[in-house]
């Protein structure tokens, strides 16, 4: 955990890469998040995590194909690494463990 | 998607985010945005869609996806120039010699700079601090004299009132009138210049006030003083409520309250005042005084207006009062238009206008242009100096130009190495060169002149101006040398096959400047020097020595002086007068049938002549019979001269209606100092009633004895009255001393010019040496003589000293004329012995230069030259 240092904001991201799967592109991820969070988000917010979580070995992308709609631009398919679903699923450990804790932290402090 | 075609997102952002975002990002991040505006526009309108593609793109620019952090991290290199740093520090103390010269140098001129800052702000500051300084005008007049016309400060006495009543537009008005008085506290007494105004003159001229009100002006009781008038009679304590005696002749005197006292006044100011009352004083205090008299003038008469935009209103409207002027005056004192000059800018202007309110900046102006331009040259020595010295030396660092080059340095690194040293160096010097003009150059200047510029370390401009003078001296000089010395391949320099530095023209030529310019600022000097001893000794057309005068308040006190002195053994001759040479004199209008002249014109007695000691060339002096000889004048040769008069004897003109005639002509003589040009003059026999001084011939050697004498007498005769007299040769005392000054100033900048030049031959002398010490040792082994080793170095030298000479002569010669006919009427004639004298004191100070070098290879042994690596 100590070294991962996967902001909140950036899990999310990570998260619906890999429920995307193939279709794990900006505009895509950007749409399935704002739909989930129920706000806008800004391209460049997403697209800061993205590149932060590619140097930080969570994702790799590659180029995908191009539409007329982008302008004859290819799209960039995001694929999260094996890393990215450990971490995730340590993640996702320690705060089943916390709220597991969590009723019996509450009832103890009732006591005192 | 017909549309698809013919709508397009903003194109702007785009080529934003293409400067901006980092290459490898662009084309999904493009796409992505353009994807997110084709849904948009489905959804809303175009512009909206727009406006949010915009934002979005604005959004896009954060840390995380522009390029400038590669740049970030190309200029991160703060190991690389820590490392710099550390070299030129190390540089720096390993050759003390030639760091001390840069350094040194360049101070030196930036210490001239930071004094030139200062006297150029306290110049352009003059009279600034009026906060109404652009409402508040001083009334002219134009009038055609002597055929010219000229702007005078003057008004008639009755315009004041008019304009303040006629003219809405004019908010504030005041008139002033200056007048010499005596004034009186306990048992100081003192001749004072008195000013008559009106109250609003301290609300539109805003000197602060140190104690009391600006409005009590408005009590006729009252009286407000500066500062040092304050001291001056009250010692430091607070005057305010205390009386002062007035006395305005003889009949008129009055208790005047002190109701206020003016803060010392700002150092660059051209009105200020000693005593202020109300002019209603006239009133009482001279019951001859004609309010409504058009044909008087006051000495000014200031006007404030509520906006400067309705000044040409009030101009057009000034014709009427033109009529009244003329039609109260003679017709050659007529006047043809009123005008309105700005505080603002009268300080400028002054000189022009004959106005008796404001003194003129104009010399501090020419002054500022040429100490810019002296301050420009010294610069540039010091630049040079640095730029030779790191050419030259830089042959020393070849090797590691070299090594720095072949592990990976590009040009660039090795240009921006060697400019962090110059700003090492040049930081160095600009410290210290505030240093020096701070502590050195400005206090040395104001103890010259006797004044003060008011100049503080906390201040903002000052800032501004030392950073922009380390930014230019620092690429001025580091530039040249960064980019010559970067441009070597390694592999010359690591083979050993490349020699420089020895044989650099641009070094030649800037030496050969440096030494040009050290010509010309040692010939000024000389030639300036010579000048003032030349002017001491010109003369003056008079006696100046064996000449005492003193001011006398009327006749009578005139005959009881006159009476006591001539019992005095010492007095070889005395004599009354209105006037006196160097101390007073009026102007007045000769007319003759067909033209009108303007001279300067001396009332005085029949004795003035002998006992001031002035000559005649022609006709005679006056007659010693009162009267007879009202009506003739005797004039100077100028006048004759210039009217075109053969014999002047006999030759009559008319003064206000009266006719007069010429019985002598004087040989030519200085009535004012030397800066100014002679005035066609002539004297008049004076009313005894007029007579205001009393001069006298004293015996050779007795004028100190005479003097105390009389000062006795005076305080017997005139207990009330203050001592208001002199030696004849100390009425141009200053002048002298002003010539001195600049003489003074010139060595100074001579001396700072040689001496950069010096510096930087020396410099350039001992690497050329230091780096030829092997090829020495070997001809010294060889069997050379001293001469040849002492030819063969300054013979390098030699040529370029005679080339800088041969330009460097001329354009002194021609700068010093240029300079001396505009600053001086009169000087000494301008020859080829200054620059003369000054090249050849400049040779021998150089080859002093070169010599000691010499000396030092002559004695080196040997061995020790050719152990050297």
């Amino acid at each position: 955990m100590k070294k991962t240092k996967l902001g909140e904001f950036e899990e999310l991201v990570l998260l619906t890469v890999a429920t995307l799967q193939q279709d794990a592109y900006g505009v895509e991820i950007k749409r399935e998040l704002e739909e989930r969070l129920k706000e806008n988000l800004s391209v460049g917010s997403i697209q800061s995590a993205l590149k932060r979580m590619e140097e930080k070995g969570f994702l790799t992308s590659e180029f995908g194909e191009a539409t007329l709609k982008r302008g004859g631009k290819r799209k960039r398919i995001y694929t999260t690494t094996s890393y990215a679903h450990k971490i995730l699923a340590e993640m996702k450990e320690i705060r089943a463990g916390l709220w597991d804790s969590m009723p019996q932290l509450a009832h103890s402090l009732k006591l005192v | 998607m017909s549309q698809q075609t013919d709508i397009h997102p903003p194109q702007w952002p785009v080529k934003l985010l293409r400067f901006f975002v980092k290459k490898e990002y662009l084309e999904e991040i493009e796409g992505d945005m353009e994807e997110i505006f084709r849904d948009s526009i489905e959804q809303s309108s175009l512009g909206k869609a727009r406006r949010m593609y915009t934002w979005e793109m604005l959004k896009l620019l954060r840390p995380g996806l522009i390029k400038n952090l590669e740049g970030i991290d190309k200029l991160n290199q703060y190991g690389m120039f820590k490392n710099y740093f550390k070299v030129s520090i190390r540089g720096l103390m390993k050759n003390p010699l030639t760091s001390f010269i840069n350094v040194f140098g360049l101070a030196a001129a930036i210490g001239i700079c930071v004094f030139l800052y200062a006297f150029a702000r306290w110049t352009f500051g003059t009279d600034q601090f009026h906060k109404n300084k652009n409402e508040v005008f001083l009334t002219t007049f134009f009038a055609e004299r002597d055929g010219t016309l000229k702007q005078y400060g003057l008004t008639p006495r009755p315009l004041g009132e008019l304009l303040r009543h006629d003219f809405a537009k004019i908010k504030k008005i005041c008139r002033v009138e200056d007048k010499n008085v005596v004034v009186k506290y306990e048992d100081h007494v003192f001749n004072e210049r008195l000013r008559y105004t009106d109250p609003e003159f301290l609300e539109m001229l805003t000197f602060p006030l140190k104690w009391g009100i600006a409005s009590s002006l408005a009590d006729v009781n009252s009286v407000i003083l500066n500062e040092e008038v304050s001291i001056k009679y009250f010692g430091e304590e607070n005057p305010i409520g205390k009386n002062l005696l007035i006395r305005f002749d003889k009949e008129h005197s009055k208790a005047f309250k002190v109701t206020g006292v003016a803060q010392k006044f700002p150092a660059s100011r051209t009105i200020d005042f000693d005593f202020l009352i109300n002019f209603e004083n006239f009133r009482t205090t001279d019951p001859g005084y004609d309010y409504q008299d058009w044909t008087k003038l006051v000495n000014a008469t200031l006007i404030q207006v509520e906006n400067p935009k309705d000044l040409p209103a009030i101009a057009q409207g000034m014709d009427k009062y033109k009529k009244l002027q003329n039609e109260a005056v003679s017709i050659d004192q007529a006047i043809s238009s009123f005008a309105f000059e700005p505080l603002a800018t009268l300080h400028e202007k002054s000189g022009g206008i004959g106005d008796d309110i404001s003194r003129s900046s104009d010399s501090n102006y020419t002054s500022v242009i040429f100490l810019s331009v002296i301050g420009a040259f010294l610069l540039a020595l010091a630049c040079f100096n640095y730029i030779n010295i790191a050419i030259v030396s830089a042959a020393k660092r070849l090797k590691e130009i070299g090594v720095r080059k072949s592990i990976g340095a590009t040009r660039n690194v090795v240009i921006i190495q060697f400019l962090t040293e110059n700003v090492v160096i040049t930081f160095f010097a600009l410290t210290l060169g505030v240093f020096l003009g701070w502590m050195l150059v400005i206090p040395w200047f104001e103890e010259l002149w006797h004044f003060d510029m008011g100049f503080r370390l906390n201040d903002f401009n000052l800032w501004i101006y030392v950073t922009l003078l380390l930014l230019i001296t620092g690429l001025a000089s580091g530039i040249y040398p960064a980019f010559y010395i970067s441009q070597f391949q390694v592999v010359g320099i690591l083979k050993g096959s490349l020699r420089f530095g020895t044989k650099n023209p641009i070094t030649k030529i800037l030496l050969g400047f440096q030494l040009v310019l050290a010509c010309i600022f040692i010939s000024m000097a000389v030639a300036f020097t010579q000048n003032s001893t030349y002017l001491a000794q010109r003369p003056w057309g008079y006696s100046q020595h064996e000449a005492l005068y003193a001011v006398v308040p009327d006749q009578q006190a005139y005959e009881q002086l006159n009476a006591v002195m001539a019992r005095n053994a010492n007095v070889v001759s005395m004599s009354g007068s209105a006037d006196h040479l160097g101390k007073s004199k009026t102007s007045t209008i000769l007319h003759f049938p067909d033209r009108e002249y303007e001279v300067d014109q001396y009332s005085v007695d029949a004795r003035y002549f002998e006992t001031m000691g002035l000559q005649l060339k022609e006709g005679r002096v006056f007659n010693d019979h009162e009267g007879s000889d009202k009506h003739a004048v005797v004039v100077n040769d100028l006048l004759a001269k210039s009217l075109g008069w053969d014999n002047a004897i006999g030759k009559v003109f008319q003064i206000d209606s009266v006719q007069y005639e010429v019985v002598g002509e004087l040989k030519e003589f200085h009535s004012n100092s030397f800066s100014k040009p002679i005035r066609p003059t002539i004297f008049k026999v004076a009313r005894k009633s007029d007579y205001r001084f009393l001069s006298m011939k004293v015996r050779e050697g007795s004028e100190v004895e005479t003097y105390k004498s009389m000062q006795t007498a005076w305080a017997k005769l005139f207990p009330e009255t203050p001592f208001n007299a002199g030696f004849q040769e100390d009425v141009w005392g200053f002048y002298y001393q002003e010539m001195e000054i600049h003489g003074h100033v010139w060595r100074v900048f001579a001396s700072i010019a040689i001496m950069l030049a010096s510096l930087g031959l020396y410099g350039l002398v001992t690497l050329n040496v230091s780096g030829r010490a092997k090829e020495f040792s070997i001809r010294k082994v060889l069997g050379a003589a001293v001469k040849n080793i002492t030819m063969s170095i300054v013979n390098q030298y030699v040529l370029l000293f005679a080339v800088a000479l041969v330009i460097g002569a001329p354009i002194s010669y021609v700068l010093i004329k240029l300079i001396f006919d505009f600053a001086y009427a009169y000087h000494m004639p301008v020859t080829y012995w200054s620059v003369a004298i000054g090249s050849v004191m400049l040779v021998l100070i150089l080859l002093t230069t070169v010599f000691t070098q010499v000396g030092k290879v002559v004695k080196a042994n040997p061995v020790n030259g050719l152990k050297q690596e």
